[in-house]
């Protein structure tokens, strides 16, 4: 059977529970293990990925997305296009041309597609960037919507496209994919759950963290994938064993947990991961919890009968 | 007083948007000057209702929204051409073809709902219908003020949609009219949702911490701010974390010149008071905190109401 790499989704509904954080250094472990990792940092409007691991945004492409253009030569003003709009982006007043609303613009091409002058043109404009950049042997994608641009489902397709390509050419480049979503449960997030073998959602042991888990778990459950919870800052407000108990209850499944602790926010703020093998981060709490979580996270590997080569 | 919007917003998620919110409509809810109500656009997390719950269960209204479009496939008009495949009908990925059977699958998912196979196919085998995408539900909060907020359906693919239906409820009610402070709490991001939010606010409060994730997402989220050219200042929470970063974040504060609206230090009465569901200065009016958030509502006022 060929070989073809384990897709893992680092998620978690609630913003600032720690996705990125755990997405980089699982990444971080399994090249440490022997694997070749490729992370993709799917939280296209804000991507952070690249800040924790002190790497540069290099190899920058442009993501380019349909606009419409009406060539007033060609067109007989019959409003056609305006009125199959759905989205309402193009202005149509009876005998004059069409006004693009680039704003509320989807990019469907109905427009285009049906002028029966062929009036329209497909233009594009830059939506946004996909970086492709290596640090620590580790090959790191990122996607980037442009500020103040809207559509960020066009970045994270884009990445989407980038990972099949791969998936279909390469299939035997790559032992482990780890994808990192933006916060919230919306179609970003649900393509890139769609994407994945597992699921890892990240919380945090606030009524927030929990509400928000539920929230993301429905979503991963009608995506139909298996998941496993980690909480994050366990230790904060010694709440620890109360929230763990009260999420086995629910039936939530768990990976492990990862204690509040000072060297962690120090390895943040200064883009040094925690379980990097170089640096001086080994004796400290959080290392220890990576070490259960990632043994816990092989024999579910295991259980699913997905062998990780290294 | 005139009738001001205040948005709330951050880039990046959990730094602090709506623990903030909770206690700015509280400052406000007591103070004889102020109209407050609440509005939470937070519509993939909506946590404010937590912290600031209903006064009576007989008055909470709520109503489904149904401006989510997604296509539907009607098997019977179907003659098997595949144009809809060959032609790429969607841009969205939306239609695949399913050999077995010979039509098109259509993933609902991936639906936007454009209109494009329904006006394509030379047989009419496709129609659009409203689905729904979410709900608004509105009611008095124990503040004894408005509060309304959004939910999305999952799967509807239309966050930003709703944030608009949301705003739009809101300016209905007879309270919105009535009042003359209307805080919104936003997402995360700088994407739909929070363009969504940002139109037609009148001053935005941007909250982070002093982490570069921190800094990197408030320039990203200042530059849709300017974008729209909107008034905004900016509050440091977690403001005495121990990181090597404070100095660059304070380099940041004096090249930009953006005004820096306060600094909240870290205090367990924030986490403390999200446990017991209170918003921070009424479960701790004279922690750190609360002082420092106390400082930010009157210079916030100020701001607001006699600069003019």
């Amino acid at each position: 059977m060929p070989k073809k790499p384990i897709i893992i989704c680092v998620t978690g509904g609630k913003g600032g529970t720690g996705k990125t954080f755990v997405a980089v250094n699982l990444a971080i472990m399994f090249k440490n293990n022997g694997n070749e990792v490729l992370l993709i940092d799917g939280d296209v409007e804000n991507p952070n990925t690249f800040l924790l691991m002190g790497a540069q945004l290099e190899n920058k492409k442009e993501v380019p997305y349909f606009v419409p253009k009406i060539i007033e030569e060609k067109c007989n003003k019959c409003g056609l296009c305006a009125k199959n709009c759905v989205a309402h982006a193009l202005l149509h007043i009876e005998n004059s041309f069409p006004i693009p609303m680039l704003t509320v613009c989807t990019g469907c091409k109905l427009c285009y597609k049906i002028c029966p002058e062929e009036a329209i043109e497909a233009d594009s404009k830059v939506m946004g960037w996909i970086y492709n950049t290596q640090i620590n042997n580790i090959s790191l994608f990122i996607g980037e919507l442009k500020p103040s641009e809207a559509r960020s489902a066009t970045i994270v397709e884009a990445l989407m496209e980038d990972l099949d390509e791969i998936i279909r050419n390469e299939p035997e480049k790559f032992d482990i994919i780890i994808l990192d979503t933006a916060p919230g449960a919306h179609c970003d997030v649900e393509l890139l759950i769609s994407k994945a073998d597992i699921v890892i959602p990240v919380t945090e042991p606030t009524k927030f963290g929990e509400i928000d888990l539920t929230r993301i778990i429905e979503l991963i459950d009608l995506i139909k994938k298996d998941y496993r919870t980690i909480v994050n800052r366990s230790s904060l407000l010694g709440f620890r064993d109360e929230f763990l108990k009260n999420l086995k209850e629910n039936n939530i499944h768990i990976l492990g947990d990862i204690p509040f602790d000072e060297d962690i926010v120090s390895s943040y703020c200064q883009g040094l991961p925690l379980m990097d093998q170089s640096n001086k981060f080994k004796h400290t709490k959080g290392y220890k919890a990576f070490q259960i979580i990632f043994k816990e996270l092989d024999n579910w590997l295991k259980s699913k009968q997905i062998e990780i080569t290294g | 007083m005139e009738k001001k919007i205040i948005g709330i917003l951050s880039g990046k998620g959990g730094v602090g948007k709506t623990s903030l919110a909770a206690s700015l409509a509280s400052l406000a809810s007591e103070d004889s000057e102020t109209k407050p109500i609440i509005i939470d656009c937070d519509v993939d997390a909506p946590n404010l209702s937590i912290i600031l719950p209903f006064n009576s269960k007989d008055e909470i209204n709520k109503k489904e929204t149904f401006t989510s479009l997604k296509g539907i496939f009607i098997e019977d008009k179907c003659v098997h051409c595949k144009e809809c495949i060959d032609n790429h009908f969607c841009e969205f990925n939306a239609l695949k073809w399913d050999e077995n059977n010979q039509i098109p699958i259509l993933d609902y998912l991936a639906c936007e709902g454009c209109n494009a196979c329904k006006v394509l196919c030379p047989e009419h085998a496709f129609e659009i219908e409203s689905v729904k995408s979410g709900e608004i539900i509105s009611y008095e909060s124990n503040l004894g003020i408005p509060l309304i907020y959004g939910k999305t359906r999952l799967g509807s693919t239309t966050s930003g949609k709703l944030v608009s239906d949301v705003k739009q409820y809101a300016q209905q009610l007879e309270e919105f009219n009535e009042s003359n402070m209307i805080l919104i709490d936003g997402p995360p991001g700088i994407g739909c949702p929070v363009i969504s939010a940002i139109s037609g606010l009148d001053y935005v409060i941007t909250i982070t911490e002093p982490t570069p994730s921190g800094l990197h997402d408030l320039i990203r989220v200042i530059e849709v701010i300017e974008h729209f050219n909107i008034n905004f200042g900016i509050i440091l929470n977690k403001a005495d974390l121990k990181s090597n970063f404070q100095k660059q974040f304070k380099k940041f504060i004096k090249k930009t010149g953006y005004h820096l609206l306060g600094r909240i230090n870290f205090d367990l009465s924030i986490p403390e008071s999200i446990s017991f569901a209170k918003p921070v200065v009424n479960h701790k009016p004279n922690s750190d905190a609360s002082l420092a958030i106390k400082a930010i509502y009157y210079k916030l006022k100020k701001i607001l109401w006699t600069n003019n």
